[in-house]
């Protein structure tokens, strides 16, 4: 009854308030489940990270960061029957614990992703049709006419995916003659430990390592959190509505490093309208960003790092970006943001596109 | 009743007073209107003379026979009782047509010449009309997945289907529509009959002559592709 159907059509992301208190933190066993951290291990790939702190919390962030650098990934150049061949496949795909996406945009281009194992083709009518896979319909229902795309799952961790036996063996013709050609991907290798002989190292490679780009000291006039949280938290949801959009516009024009926060901006009201919301204080705030192929995990690790780091005093924001999944420019995105004050109380904004 | 019927009557007599003149128009209403006759029987068939039943009776039988003489192709059940296509398990084997698939090599070599090292039209509407029972077909793209990737030798070439036999000795009936197929024609052993002036251009010759088949513009007999012209036609499943 309260199955919701499939849009038939094209909807606009749609952003996802929650207000709640986080519970108390064992750093000894990270939290999976419940509200920031189960949305945060959903995400698929992240393209990046931005945490926003008041100064005063600045060096003891910072080491927490240092704590836990970012995963260096790759990118690579090599066809999918490589990687169900050889080293690359034994090590990697089945022992280890690797994320790889396929460069090109989901609806359009032929896209392939490998996550937890689990090999998945964005395949056109073409290639799907030579490639002789068995997959599900890929789309909008009503939009697929004349040119259907699918998508076509392999789990690659599974028994049955060796050489030799049938299925597997069938996705190996596949990948030899239709989906044949070399492909440019991003690699990132999440398990600890690395291999000596790398496999990876003789595809061509170009590796960099998502650090850290800090922007400190932004002199900015910042809206009374306490007061916000303090109406929210009483229960009215046009207030939860209203107060949510100011503070997220707060903090993506920090994200952004938009001048119209900066404390004694003079701008024509021709212009800009933007005012920030009433209450504010000058203040220094600092944003800390990465970008890169991250793994959900990762940023889960940072999250708990970062709200065991800052003291209950101070606020700061943890937002993480995932790769566009069709459509550029349509991301799916968590913000979070924890008061100020000794109830770990926080506000996260889920913002989902619609596939 | 009555005096509907009579104003329907006054009616009928004005149009006839219009167009007749006013004796005929009368005589008219009275025998062929207020007079009409009213058939209670159904007008019965003439009765039949013994000579004319006779006539008849001999025309059919010769329609009969006629139709009888004429050759008629067996329907699918006629078929399918008859058991004339089956081939037998035993003789479901890859190695028996193997001899097939080089005599149907040497055939495709003889008719495509020197267009065996160019391709082209001309090598395409040979093809076209070519036979292709001991060919070996692999099937490359198709709408049923399922179907990709099935290699062997023709043994059947029906209207909407190939019948193949794979390495494995299986039997495969696979349909033609929405599917591609492709054949390798390598071209003549060595030592073999090269022709004098190709035999310079040895290095750079191809491995195999590829073609593929669309089998959605294939759905003919083989018998009646011989004279057939093949028109480039949009594929809407492309």
């Amino acid at each position: 009854m309260l199955s919701f159907k499939t849009p038939a059509v094209y909807q606009a992301s749609k952003c996802f308030v929650t207000y709640g208190i986080m519970g108390h933190l064992d750093p000894k066993q990270p939290p999976s489940k419940g509200k920031p951290w189960a949305t945060l291990a959903s995400q698929d790939f992240v393209h990046s990270v931005d945490l926003i702190v008041p100064a005063e919390a600045h060096d003891a962030v910072q080491e927490a960061i240092a704590k836990r650098p970012a995963p260096e990934f790759r990118r690579i150049v090599l066809s999918l029957r490589e990687v169900l061949g050889g080293e690359f496949f034994t090590e990697y795909v089945k022992k280890g614990d690797i994320m790889m996406l396929s460069q090109g945009r989901i609806g359009i281009d032929n896209v392939y992703c490998l996550k937890n194992g689990v090999l998945t083709m964005f395949l056109d009518k073409e290639a799907y049709e030579s490639a002789g896979l068995v997959g599900k319909p890929h789309g909008v229902k009503g939009k697929r006419g004349l040119k259907p795309r699918w998508v076509v799952e392999f789990d690659l961790k599974g028994d049955s995916m060796i050489h030799g036996k049938k299925g597997f063996d069938r996705l190996v013709y596949a990948s030899k003659n239709a989906l044949g050609a070399p492909v440019t991907w991003l690699f990132c290798n999440t398990s600890k430990t690395t291999l000596n002989p790398d496999p990876v190292q003789q595809y061509s490679t170009t590796s960099q390592n998502p650090t850290p780009q800090i922007s400190a000291d932004i002199d900015a006039i910042q809206p009374s959190f306490q007061s916000a949280i303090a109406s929210i938290a009483s229960g009215d949801k046009d207030d939860l509505e209203t107060y949510s959009t100011e503070i997220y516009e707060w903090l993506s024009l920090i994200r952004l490093e938009s001048p119209r926060v900066h404390a004694g901006d003079q701008i024509d009201p021709f212009l800009s309208r933007y005012q920030v919301p009433e209450g504010g204080t000058r203040a220094k705030v600092c944003k800390i960003s990465w970008h890169g192929f991250i793994s959900p995990s990762w940023c889960r690790q940072v999250l708990i790092d970062v709200v065991a780091a800052v003291p209950s005093k101070t606020w700061f924001s943890f937002s993480t970006t995932t790769f566009s999944k069709g459509i550029a420019g349509e991301v799916s995105e968590c913000a979070f943001l924890r008061a100020p004050g000794p109830s770990n109380e926080y506000l996260m904004w889920e913002v989902k596109t619609h596939e | 009743m009555e005096t509907r019927g009579r104003k329907d009557q006054s009616l009928a007599a004005a149009l006839l007073a219009r167009a007749h003149e006013p004796d005929e128009a009368n005589r008219i209403f009275t025998e062929k209107i207020q007079q009409r006759p009213l058939f209670l029987r159904p007008s019965s068939p003439p009765p039949s003379n013994e000579r004319a039943a006779r006539r008849r009776a001999a025309e059919k039988k010769k329609e009969q026979r006629k139709k009888a003489l004429k050759p008629k192709p067996l329907s699918a059940t006629q078929r399918r009782k008859l058991g004339l296509y089956d081939v037998p398990r035993k003789d479901q084997k890859y190695a028996l047509f193997e001899p097939l698939h080089n005599l149907w090599l040497g055939y495709i070599r003889e008719i495509l010449g020197s267009e065996l090292y160019t391709g082209g039209e001309a090598a395409a509407a040979k093809l076209a009309s070519a036979d292709f029972h001991g060919a070996e077909v692999e099937i490359v793209r198709s709408g049923c997945v399922s179907r990709v990737g099935i290699k062997g030798i023709v043994i059947k070439d029906s209207k909407f289907a190939f019948e193949v036999v794979t390495r494995k000795n299986q039997l495969k009936l696979v349909p033609k529509e929405g599917t591609v197929f492709r054949l390798q024609v390598p071209g003549p052993p060595k030592g073999g009959d090269v022709p004098q002036e190709l035999e310079s251009a040895e290095a750079d010759r191809p491995q195999s002559f590829v073609f593929d088949i669309h089998g959605e513009q294939f759905q003919h007999r083989s018998a009646d592709r011989a004279n057939k012209k093949f028109r480039a036609h949009f594929s809407k499943i492309l």
